[in-house]
């Protein structure tokens, strides 16, 4: 449903210099910085799918969705949704694409939430019933029957965000681009727009494209994610498999028994593994995935041992890592 | 676009001017005031200083109401407070949302402008109707039904005019950052250059002739002109097809500009 093909966006940026004599040399002479927003990116999405797109602040996650609901052009590359092209704007595509922002007000904001969704309706051109049908159920999903009537701008940001979502799929869209839908709210409301998004790809199939900052999010949502950095991507795969490809240790969690504490070796165990931690009768070690087994058989012929535990690292552990380019895939 | 969402958005802005809007009053009745003590001063004082009775076909009184209409009518003419909208939605990136959506947003705009001249026109003929009683005849002009019947199609004509010319300097915010100033400097060429003040008549004769072949006397002079019984049936006719010759001059102005600017347009802000 989703097809991208060397999709770049490079913005020109006017460089204003600080000070007033430089900013009147700038009238005559402009500055420009190219900064590479997106560099070259290249992936598809299926329907029903919802894809997680992760990166650090800045690394371009908007601007590629920004580009593939035709708000923005590219600057090369290619991109069919839905079989249009998105920047040629096509009505037949717009009507079936949403867009949610969660940093940007989307509705109107003198207008009760009622009469937005009226508005949508001429827009989109719903018909009547089904346009009905869909009010209710997405309000009495998200529990909002009770602030329909009251304007946007009064709504707390949680509230707001539910009828931006609900604004956003009373059309029933076969594409769905979330941007941090979930920024700045609690966690039972986190997790009803995340119920209330799985239900709603229960029910349609929508291709949808997630960003969020939330790992809960992604885990919760996606089984496949795309991991941007400065623009390009890094990685675009299962979730799970993020683990078995990019962490090539397993933390190993020991407790000892009180008596042993004092004579713990800190040199002896940093022949096992790396430390991570170690307080208290407590050793963290990560240690490399094909030794896990034999450095466990060892410590607990070594050490007098109450309790060990052998996990993977957390997925946020490595997506960090990948995020900030110290990555080392295993392969 | 569909008629139907047209009209609901001219239905919603209407509302929310006439509802909740206390200075939509207070605004109006405090600028008319200015006006009024204004043009009463200083046409009274020009005329006395000249020691004619009759200025470029207009006496005192004559050129008083068309002080007291041009102001009314431009009111209307000029729509409420939408005349930066379309650039501060350019530089604060909310244009975005109205691009994902499924309609044209020119279109939902000069909705929205339209949505202002029902309430404009209700005001100023509330006013209107408080003026006239004060009014001094005049021999000069001719308030009478069929002006009025007149000046309505053309204050539509000069509406869409003027919609269509502003939008041009508001569009500039897709390639620089302050259009603010553009736009107030647009504003008042056109506020003077297009009658707003005075008639055109007053101008110097060699500017007059190229005043009356530009655009801007088609938004306050002409239905003014009309509202007062100074222009005939024929030059009427042929007023508001000229001025509809403009509008689509600019539509056509318009539409490219939209093009390239929709390709340079970031989205800023999110
Ligand atoms: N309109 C714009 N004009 C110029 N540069 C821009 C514009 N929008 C974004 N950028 C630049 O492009 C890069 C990517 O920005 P983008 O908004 O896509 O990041 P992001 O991944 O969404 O970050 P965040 O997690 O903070 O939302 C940034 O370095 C930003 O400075
Ligand atoms: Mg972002």
């Amino acid at each position: 449903m989703i097809e991208v093909k060397n999709l770049r966006k490079v913005f020109r940026i006017h460089q204003k210099p600080p000070g007033l004599l430089a900013s009147v040399r700038s009238l005559f002479r402009r500055e420009y910085v190219d900064k590479v927003a997106v560099a070259g990116a290249d992936f598809s999405v299926g329907e029903g799918e919802i894809v997680g797109m992760i990166g650090a602040n800045g690394a371009g996650k908007t601007t590629l969705v920004k580009m593939l609901s035709g708000i923005v052009h590219p600057t090369s590359g290619e991109a069919r949704v839905l079989g249009y092209n998105p920047w040629d704007k096509h009505n037949d595509l717009r009507r079936q694409i949403s867009l949610i922002m969660g940093q940007k007000a989307q509705l109107w904001w003198d207008l009760p939430g009622a009469d937005c969704f009226e508005l949508l309706r001429e827009i989109y051109q719903i018909p009547r019933p089904e346009y009905e049908s869909n009010l209710k159920r997405l309000t009495e999903m998200l529990q909002v029957e009770d602030e329909l009537n009251t304007q946007i701008r009064r709504l707390s940001l949680g509230e707001r965000m539910k009828m931006e979502l609900i604004a956003a799929l009373l059309h029933s869209p076969r594409v769905v681009y979330l941007d941090e839908p979930t920024i700045g709210l609690d966690i039972t409301t986190q997790k009803a727009v995340r119920d209330f998004l799985l239900s709603y790809r229960q029910d349609h199939a929508p291709a949808m494209i997630l960003t969020s900052h939330y790992m809960e999010d992604i885990e919760r949502l996606c089984e496949r994610i795309i991991i941007i950095r400065e623009g390009e991507l890094v990685y675009d795969g299962n979730l799970k498999r993020v683990i078995h490809e990019y962490a090539p240790y397993k933390q190993l969690t020991v407790h000892l028994n009180r008596a042993e504490t004092a004579a713990v070796d800190k040199d002896y165990l940093e022949r096992i593994g790396k430390v991570m931690e170690e307080k208290a009768g407590t050793i963290i070690l990560r240690i490399p995935r094909d030794q896990v087994t034999s450095a466990a058989a060892e410590i607990l012929r070594k050490f007098s041992v109450q309790d060990l535990s052998i996990a993977d690292p957390e997925i946020s552990e490595i997506i960090e890592l990948i995020m900030g380019g110290n990555e080392k895939p295993q392969r | 676009m569909n008629p139907a969402l047209f009209l609901h958005l001219m239905s919603i802005e209407s509302r929310r001017l006439l509802s909740y809007r206390v200075d939509f009053w207070i605004t109006m009745i405090l600028t008319l005031i200015v006006q009024l003590v204004v043009i009463w001063a200083l046409w009274t004082a020009i005329f006395a200083e000249s020691g004619k009775d009759i200025v470029a076909g207009w006496d005192l009184q004559g050129i008083l109401a068309y002080g007291v209409f041009v102001f009314l009518t431009g009111r209307v003419v000029r729509g409420g407070d939408l005349q930066m909208a379309v650039a501060t939605e350019i530089y604060d990136g909310s244009l975005s949302r109205f691009l994902v959506y499924p309609c044209n947003y020119c279109f939902t705009k000069y909705a929205q402008q339209l949505g202002n001249i029902f309430p404009d026109i209700f005001q100023s003929v509330l006013m209107a109707l408080l003026i006239i009683p004060f009014m001094e005849s005049s021999t000069t002009v001719d308030l009478n039904l069929t002006g009025i019947l007149m000046c309505l199609p053309s204050i539509f004509c000069a509406h869409l005019l003027f919609f269509m010319m502003g939008l041009l300097p508001q569009m500039v915010a897709f390639w620089a950052d302050n259009v603010w100033s553009l736009s107030v400097m647009m504003r008042m060429v056109t506020m003077l250059i297009g009658g707003a003040t005075f008639p055109l008549s007053l101008f110097p004769d060699s500017m007059q002739s190229v005043l009356y072949m530009l655009p801007f006397r088609y938004l306050f002079e002409f239905p003014t002109l009309v509202l007062l019984g100074k222009v005939g049936i024929e030059e009427w006719i042929t007023g508001i097809v000229s001025c509809l010759i403009w509008c689509g001059f600019f539509l056509l102005l318009l539409i490219p500009v939209w093009r390239r600017g929709t390709l340079r347009y970031t989205g800023v802000g999110i």
